[in-house]
């Protein structure tokens, strides 16, 4: 299809028909031969009712209409239950939950009467056909094909390439660079990571707070109670802080026996525990405590960890324990951390240790 | 010659309506006539089967439509605002701007719920849609030569959608997506050498950063959506340049399309039936609630709700995650992270193999040639068996992404679930395999068979000698043994007796086959027919015709 | 806009009243019994045999919700729990210390008594009446101590709803689901739904830490807060949802089911039809 209007010949060649005969035949037979222009065979047509206006005719055709004047009523139902109805969603008994579900079923009835309306037209009413039409599949011509390597060889040959090697390796080298220009600018993505993934926001003597800014004593959980606490920093509740500080304070029920790895033995405090709540498969908070088994599930992967034992990976995909914060009680009776966690939280990373 | 037939006619009568007036108008600036005439007669194939990619066409404008509207409500910025909004039970709650303007898009905008459940809705039937094409795509063999760049771009479509789905999911920036895009952060860091740095480059900074959310937005809404376009052009641009398959059947060849043209009659089709499926869309967005933001609460990483999924597209993902054991390894100072082998290199080596498979297959079968009839997936036991066993490898892992659904909702073992996922993943594949393979002989020996004897008649029938035998209409000219020597031919054998005067096509009437009527056609179709001529003269067959439903293979 | 704030207000001041009006009953629910208790004081208890045979012995200054208490856990507790509350092995936990608050939790939904051992002792229809099962609460109070049952108003201002979906989320979505729909948790455990539990389960609940859940002291989460989360947790439990059926509160598995059998299933029913000859 060019798009030049204003050519004196057309942009085909005419068709090979008589004109003047085939304006003389009825429209079936014309657009029967029309198609036949396009290798189109139209090998089988028929009236789906061979006696126009019978009673079966009309009764389709009123099963059509039907279909169209129920996607008028849909339409506007949806447009006047839009204007009319109270919109506006409150919570509980007075709430008016109908709004959307009304809009979504008269909208879908209105669609659904379009919809069936024209595929039973096509079903009902448009003579069933049967078309064939020619398939040119696999390789061009042999003379299209040797003609049009023809002409992009001669091209070649007139921008002397082949023969210029000065200008195939210098345009190669072009090519090359703008290639580079494209992706380069991409670079101002690319951050540096910084020690971030070591570090989080507890250090020595920071506080314990939970999610209200309370500072947390030891009185403040029951045996086998927990608590999501945070670093006590003015951004200690900040999302980025809150992303690798989290942390899970448990305090363990009477009798239970914890067994510590090797160093940190003395990073809980009396019954006390806190290990960085920030899962270490895949980075979810894990934070689903059963305070009977001491086992912490992951709700994202189903990691489980033994508490009782340093927080170990004891089923699911996560292979290290927690990290485990370092906490004692300063001289005013508050949690404090003894320092930051000793390794990285959450997922593992190619540069960890 | 064919100058003075020109010259007959140099323009044509001027035409006498406004319409005509107006095509004329614009076939002399356009020369349009010829194609526009080839095009309307172009012929399409008629099976239902040929119909699902169509509907992830349709769900695609039902998605860009839907989109536009969110896009004037919702505002991707990660500023922290205070919600203040219809919704009673998060006011006063601190949020990103993000999830703030989807609430106010859900609550305060008039109709704007509608939009979003319609959109949402319209996403998960975008990629099931695709899904669904594939299979069937696959199972009929209508990737070979010369589709392979075709099924290549619909791997590429299928790529995209999921990617574009994901991209969207997250945008509310509430807690459910707050925690798949941490762990979209969890797999970008198990990446080997430069996992950090990828997911630096992604996230702008350490998780989460106040980068993402806008940076996702533009994915979703520019960048993705512009990506699947190009692709669907090109997809659907192949299709009309190579033309649609076709079963085969009575004067079906490879040379030819046998069907009903575009238009009028697969036009209203096609057209009418985008509007079904906007009605599924809206009757799903209006009786179903989908991914309610509002209950799930704003983004913040130290909370997390128990069942914690993707939509579905991702579920083969958070299945695979799940089951793969606590591989981590270690060495001088750099680890590998479990999470590297089930959401980077098992997705990897899955949409490798699918992307390449026209080709594999072509290497194995030594097959070269084109193309154009289908197969019937029964024909191919090899394909469809290891299509059944990639889809089962496929299913176990979609279950267990939500296994803890399922444990909790049937009062399974979770643990029990985890293990029971990672055993049938290794041990069912080879079954459906094999039984899939058996399936298919059963189903080509049970058509040669009718090949061979006819079709059972359900008329029992005394021989002199005192012996029952039930009598078989025979399909074709039989032998002094009753045999007859039919070939196979790839299209459906005709198992009863109401099939029998149209193989290969379908039973007049939906869901309660009615008789066909017999009709005089003066097609050249019909001259295939001489390999299974149709019974004329039986009334008994005739007056069977009407017995509903005989069980089928 | 405009016409929320009246509507608001309706709404409030009703489901404030049926508030009030639960609160005030359980206000007097408690009342009463412990009134009942004090002006039974004098009342000299005759005691019994089978109490006088207990090891601790039955005040003769024993209150008559205690006593009848007493009575209820000799004949439906003590095979399991011991005659003083000790537990007895293998059988069931000592009960010292646990409180009211816990006994109410698992009496009042039909947990105790077991029926069989699992993973997990499941929600029953309650085997005690209301009544009984205050009255046995009181006796293991009196005799072990602990986390009592909360009286006053359980649920606070509806100002406090939005600061209660914060602390849910914080603190029991994890196990309990977004919707308090219940989640699993490991080898068979669960954390149930939480769309049958009144008020006081729930309190109760939070203070005593049944089973695997941990315990939420007051000095943890306050009475204010477990007014609110109380109160988040009844308003989502009656609240209607504004986008159709909520197919379960469960997340993405259930749409996707859905998206799988009704969408594609509908639309692949459409294609057949319009596939098939007319």
């Amino acid at each position: 299809m060019s798009s030049e209007g204003n050519r004196l010949s057309p942009a085909t060649p005419p068709p090979d028909i008589d004109l003047e005969a085939w304006r003389q035949k009825p429209l079936e037979q014309q657009a029967l031969e029309a198609s036949e222009l396009d290798g189109i065979r139209i090998v089988h047509r028929r009236e789906r009712f061979p006696v126009p206006g019978s009673r079966a005719e009309k009764r389709a055709e009123r099963a059509v209409a039907l279909c169209f004047v129920i996607a008028f009523l849909g339409a506007l139902a949806f447009s006047v239950c839009y204007i009319v109805l109270p919109w506006q969603y409150g919570i509980s008994s007075d709430g008016y939950p109908w709004f959307t579900p009304v809009l979504g079923v008269t909208m879908a009835i209105s669609m659904f009467g379009f919809g069936f309306g024209a595929v039973l037209w096509a079903k009902l009413l448009i003579p069933e056909e049967e078309a064939v039409q020619e398939r040119h599949g696999g390789r061009s011509d042999v003379a299209d094909r040797e003609t049009t390597a023809a002409v992009i060889s001669d091209g070649l040959a007139m921008t002397g390439i082949a023969r210029r090697s000065l200008l195939q390796k210098a345009l190669g080298l072009s090519v090359l660079a703008l290639g580079a220009l494209a992706i380069i600018p991409l670079g101002g993505l690319i951050k540096k990571p910084k020690g971030e993934l070591f570090r989080t926001g507890w250090k020595e003597g920071v506080r314990l707070m939970t999610g209200d800014r309370r500072l947390v004593r030891p009185g403040d959980l029951e045996a086998g109670g927990i608590a999501t606490v945070f670093p006590a920093t003015p951004d200690g509740l900040t999302t980025q802080v809150v992303a690798d500080s989290v942390v899970l304070l448990i305090r363990l029920r009477p009798g239970q026996q914890v067994s510590a790895r090797p160093g940190q033995e003395d990073f809980g405090w009396q019954d006390y525990l806190a290990y960085s709540k920030i899962c270490t498969h895949a980075g979810c908070p894990a934070s689903l405590y059963e305070q009977q088994t001491g086992r912490l599930l992951c709700p994202c992967h189903q990691s489980q960890f033994n508490l009782l034992e340093d927080a170990k990976p004891v089923f699911g995909p996560a292979a290290r324990p927690l990290p485990k914060l370092a906490i004692t009680v300063d001289d005013e009776g508050y949690f404090v951390a003894k320092q930051d966690f000793n390794e990285p939280i959450g997922p593992s990373f190619w540069e960890r240790p | 010659m064919s100058d003075t037939r020109t010259a007959d006619r140099p323009a044509g009568k001027r035409p006498a309506t406004p319409l005509g007036r107006g095509a004329d108008w614009a076939d002399e600036r356009l020369s349009a006539s010829p194609a526009i005439r080839r095009n309307l007669g172009k012929v399409f194939p008629d099976n239902w089967s040929f119909m699902m990619g169509e509907i992830a066409l349709y769900s695609f404008i039902i998605l860009l439509l839907t989109g536009v509207y969110l896009s004037f409500f919702y505002d991707p910025s990660m500023t922290e605002v205070r919600y203040d909004g219809s919704y009673s039970l998060l006011r006063g709650v601190e949020m990103s701007r993000a999830y703030d303007s989807t609430l106010d898009l859900s609550f305060d905008v008039r109709g704007g719920l509608l939009m979003r459940q319609i959109h949402h809705w319209a996403a998960l039937l975008f990629v099931a849609a695709m899904v669904a094409h594939m299979m069937r795509t696959f199972f009929t063999g209508a990737f070979r030569k010369p589709r392979e760049l075709n099924w290549i771009l619909g791997v590429g479509l299928l790529t995209m959608g999921i990617v574009e789905g994901f991209a969207g999911y997250s945008l509310p920036d509430d807690l459910l997506s707050g925690t798949g895009l941490r762990i979209a952060h969890a797999i970008m860091l198990s990446i080997p050498v430069v996992g950090t740095w990828v997911a630096y480059a992604v996230f702008g900074s350490e998780f989460p950063g106040t980068e993402i959310i806008p940076r996702l937005y533009i994915a979703h809404v520019l960048l993705i959506p512009g990506i699947i376009l190009a692709l669907i052009a090109a997809h659907v641009g192949l299709v009309v340049l190579q033309k649609h398959t076709q079963f085969p059947g009575p004067g079906r060849r490879e040379d030819n399309v046998v069907g009903e043209r575009v238009y009028p009659t697969y036009g209203a089709k096609a057209g009418g039936f985008f509007f079904l499926v906007f009605g599924v869309m809206a009757g799903l967005a209006g009786l179903f609630q989908i991914n309610p933001v509002w209950l799930y609460g704003p983004y913040n990483p130290a909370q997390v709700s128990a069942g914690t999924q993707p939509d579905w597209y991702m579920g083969f993902l958070d299945g695979s995650i799940r089951l793969f054991p606590a591989w981590e390894i270690r060495f001088w100072n750099y680890t590998i992270s479990p999470v590297l082998w089930p959401t980077v290199v098992l997705p990897g080596i899955m949409f490798t193999l699918l992307a390449l498979y026209p080709f594999i297959e072509a290497r194995m079968t030594k097959d070269r040639a084109l193309h154009h009839l289908l197969q019937r997936p029964r024909d191919v036991p090899v394909r469809t068996s290891l299509g059944a066993m990639a889809l089962t490898f496929y299913t176990v892992l979609l279950i267990s992404g939500g296994n803890d659904i399922i444990a909790n909702k049937f009062d399974i073992s979770l643990n029990a679930m985890t293990w029971a996922g990672r055993t049938l993943l290794i041990v069912l594949p080879p079954i459906a395999y094999t039984a899939t393979y058996l399936l298919c002989l059963g189903l080509q020996r049970h058509d040669r068979e009718i090949l061979e004897h006819g079709v059972e008649t359900g008329i029992i029938k005394r021989l002199p000698s005192g012996e029952f035998i039930e009598v078989h209409q025979p399909l074709g000219p039989v032998d002094e043994h009753g045999h007859s020597a039919l070939e196979y031919a790839g299209a459906p054998v005709p198992k009863r007796m109401n099939r029998i005067t149209s193989p290969g096509r379908k039973v007049k009437g939906f869901l309660i086959p009615v008789a066909e009527q017999k009709q005089g056609r003066d097609s050249g179709l019909e001259s295939d027919d001489d390999d299974m001529p149709a019974i004329e003269a039986d009334g008994g067959a005739r007056r069977l015709a009407g017995r509903p439903k005989d069980p089928e293979l | 806009m405009t016409d929320r704030p009246s509507t608001q207000k309706g709404r409030r001041s009703r489901t404030r009243l049926r508030r009030r009006v639960t609160g005030a009953l359980a206000l007097a629910l408690a009342l009463g019994s412990v009134g009942v208790a004090y002006a039974t004081v004098a009342a000299a208890a005759t005691p019994k045999a089978q109490t006088a045979a207990s090891a601790v012995g039955a005040p003769a200054d024993e209150p008559v919700d205690v006593r009848k208490g007493r009575q209820l856990y000799e004949t439906g507790c003590i095979t399991c729990h011991g005659q003083n509350l000790q537990g007895v092995t293998n059988r069931g936990p000592s009960l010292i210390g646990t409180g009211s608050a816990a006994v109410y939790f698992q009496v009042a939904t039909g947990r105790m008594p077991v029926a069989r051992q699992e993973a997990q002792i499941p929600r029953k229809k309650p085997k005690y009446s209301e009544a009984d099962t205050l009255q046995i609460a009181a006796y293991v109070q009196s005799v072990g101590g602990g986390p009592e049952i909360p009286t006053g108003d359980l649920r606070g201002d509806d100002a406090n709803l939005a600061e209660g979906g914060e602390l849910f989320r914080l603190n029991c979505a994890s196990c309990h689901n977004f919707a308090g729909r219940g989640g699993a948790l490991s080898a068979g455990k669960y954390a149930p739904p939480l769309a049958n539990a009144n008020d006081l389960t729930i309190w109760t609940a939070m203070l005593s830490g049944p089973q695997n859940m941990p315990v939420f002291s007051d000095n943890q989460l306050t009475t204010e807060q477990k007014q609110a989360i109380t109160n988040y947790v009844q308003t989502l439990n009656s609240e209607k949802d504004p986008g159709g059926s909520a197919i379960g509160r469960l997340g993405p598995v259930p749409e996707g089911l859905v998206i799988w059998v009704i969408g594609i299933g509908a639309i692949m029913l459409m294609i057949l039809w319009i596939g098939a000859k007319s």
